[in-house]
């Protein structure tokens, strides 16, 4: 897919979901308050 | 190669920096305004802050010239400096904010002063630090001012250093943090505008994004793998760069000192996702330029200047081939222009911050008053400035390995005394200042090795299979806990008024 090898969607595309998928957690269930 | 249209825009440009410096000026009565902004910034402004202290001159000219070099291999710089912002927020952003607030930091030092109780040893200590890695740092950035103005305007490189020297310097020392973080603002919308217009017609230009890939793999086909087979870019390589960049970013002075700033912790809550999308997507369009400018070089359509730092051109090119349009070039400049000076006025606040509040109001003049300080870190700007213009005369080999060192040494400096500070109450005094000590020491000498690829006893530390800033992490993290178990613990409430345990809020 997109001229690239099958490895380099998949490791980068991974970590990258994962990236993601922790800052909307966060995002998510974050209370800050002063 | 500059018309009258080009001088314009880019006149234009530095113009609305300097309204932005004297507009903001008149916000100013106290050294808290100057430094931090009266801690009044608001989420965009912040997380556009953030954005513009950690999207530099590699951002623009060393990212699309690393793609230029390695291509796919070196994508993960475009997860991780997104995420350093993210890390900064949660990790450190979250906690500090709230003991700062209470306690009035003005800088990180005066974080670790409280936290370690060393109000003297440490903050100096840090604070020269903090000062030696911004003035590498800065000549990184200055560097890249130059390139720019160079080529769009033919003009020497010590005439292009001083116009740029000039107008960051006028703005940032008239208006402090009000003028850097509002020019911020500017900078990045502009900046992102201009990557995600101009970026793809590059792109394109070259074959559009599966054409290129295809080509670089008939190339080389490690081009288009996650990672090379050995040398620099190899798995174990890729690590050390992704905790380098993240978490080096994420403890450099100019990027953590923004958390001090911000108006509410609320804003925390979204600042790391919102970044991280907009800075990610950018960064990795310019790191793909990169890659399309090596198909373009490939195909005979322009050839790199023969300049030592020849790659750092390639975006500059790329952008001269797929937009002939003259008036194009100018907008592109000052993209670029915008991208480089929301780091150096970040980066020269920084010194100052931490040469007339730190050193001197907080070790030799307790006793001086606040306009003395405010008068003092203005001169710093000016003088650090200067300075590091003289420095970025000669331009390193590649924009990104300077910058990189940079960021390396900050990493084995500055990330262990602030991590094991806010999470492990057993983390002491002595050893925040050994690890600090031969964190710094360990990366100039492990950096230096590495960048002038030196033998020692029949090793080349070219050949070092890691970034050359983990060993000194490593060193950092060794000492901070060794020297710690065998020394005076810091005061239970102290512990308390800092936040410290393993949480990042309180439960």
């Amino acid at each position: 897919m997109f001229g690239l090898p099958d490895i380099t969607i998949l490791v980068f595309g991974g970590v990258t979901l994962v990236a993601f998928v922790a800052l909307l957690y966060w995002g998510l269930t974050f209370k800050g308050h002063d | 190669m500059a018309d009258i249209l080009t001088a314009v825009v880019v006149a234009l440009y530095f113009l609305l920096m300097i309204g932005i410096g004297v507009w903001a000026s008149r916000k100013i009565k106290t050294t808290e305004d100057y430094l931090v902004a009266g801690r009044s910034l608001g989420f965009w402004v912040f997380v556009l802050l953030m954005i513009g202290a950690v999207c530099s001159g590699m951002s623009l000219l060393g990212v699309s010239g690393l793609g230029y070099r390695a291509a796919w291999p070196t994508m993960w710089e475009q997860i991780f400096v997104p995420l350093s912002i993210g890390f900064c927020v949660i990790f450190f952003g979250v906690k500090l904010h709230t003991v700062a607030k209470n306690a009035g930091y003005v800088t990180v030092q005066d974080y670790l002063a409280h936290r370690y109780e060393s109000p003297k040893a440490l903050r100096s200590l840090s604070a020269v630090a903090g000062i030696l890695v911004s003035l590498i740092y800065l000549v990184g950035q200055y560097t890249a001012i130059a390139i720019v103005l160079m080529w769009l305007f033919a003009i020497p490189l010590w005439l292009a250093l001083v116009i740029a020297t000039l107008v960051t310097m006028i703005y940032t020392t008239i208006g402090g943090l009000y003028a850097v973080a509002w020019a911020a603002l500017i900078q990045s919308i502009m900046l992102i505008v201009g990557i995600f217009v101009m970026a793809p017609i590059i792109i394109f230009y070259a074959g559009g994004f599966s054409q290129v890939n295809t080509f670089l793999a008939g190339i080389n086909p490690n081009l288009v793998m996650p990672w090379m087979p050995s040398g620099a870019f190899a798995p174990a390589y890729v690590v050390s760069f992704a905790i380098m960049l993240m978490i080096g970013l994420a403890c450099a002075p100019h990027v953590i000192n923004n958390v001090l700033a911000v108006k509410d912790v609320k804003y925390f809550k979204w600042a790391p996702l919102v970044a991280f999308l907009i800075y990610g997507v950018a960064m990795f369009l310019l790191k793909f330029t990169g890659l399309a400018g090596l198909v373009m070089v490939k195909e005979g359509i322009f050839t790199l200047p023969t300049v030592s730092n020849a790659s750092d051109f390639v975006i500059l090119y790329g952008i001269q081939y797929a937009l002939p349009i003259m008036a194009l070039w100018a907008v592109f400049a000052v993209i670029v222009l915008a991208a480089v000076m929301s780091t150096t006025d970040r980066l020269m606040l920084t010194i100052g911050a931490m040469c007339s509040w730190d050193i001197y109001k907080k070790i030799l003049r307790p006793d001086a008053d606040d306009k003395k300080v405010l008068l003092l870190s203005k001169v710093i700007v000016v003088l650090s400035a200067i300075g590091t213009m003289i420095l970025a005369i000669n331009p390193p080999e590649a924009l990104a390995s300077l910058i990189w060192m940079g960021i390396g040494i900050m990493l084995s400096t500055f990330a262990v005394p602030l991590l094991a500070g806010l999470y492990w109450r057993g983390a002491t005094k002595d050893g925040a200042l050994a690890s600090m000590t031969l964190g710094l020491v360990s990366a100039v000498v492990f950096g230096a090795l590495n960048y002038f690829k030196i033998t020692v006893l029949g090793y080349n530390f070219a050949d070092l299979p890691v970034h050359f800033s983990f060993i000194p992490l490593i060193i950092s993290i060794v000492v901070m806990v060794v020297v710690s178990r065998f020394t005076t613990k810091t005061h239970e409430k102290i512990l308390d008024e800092t936040l410290t345990g393993w949480y990042i809020t309180k439960p």
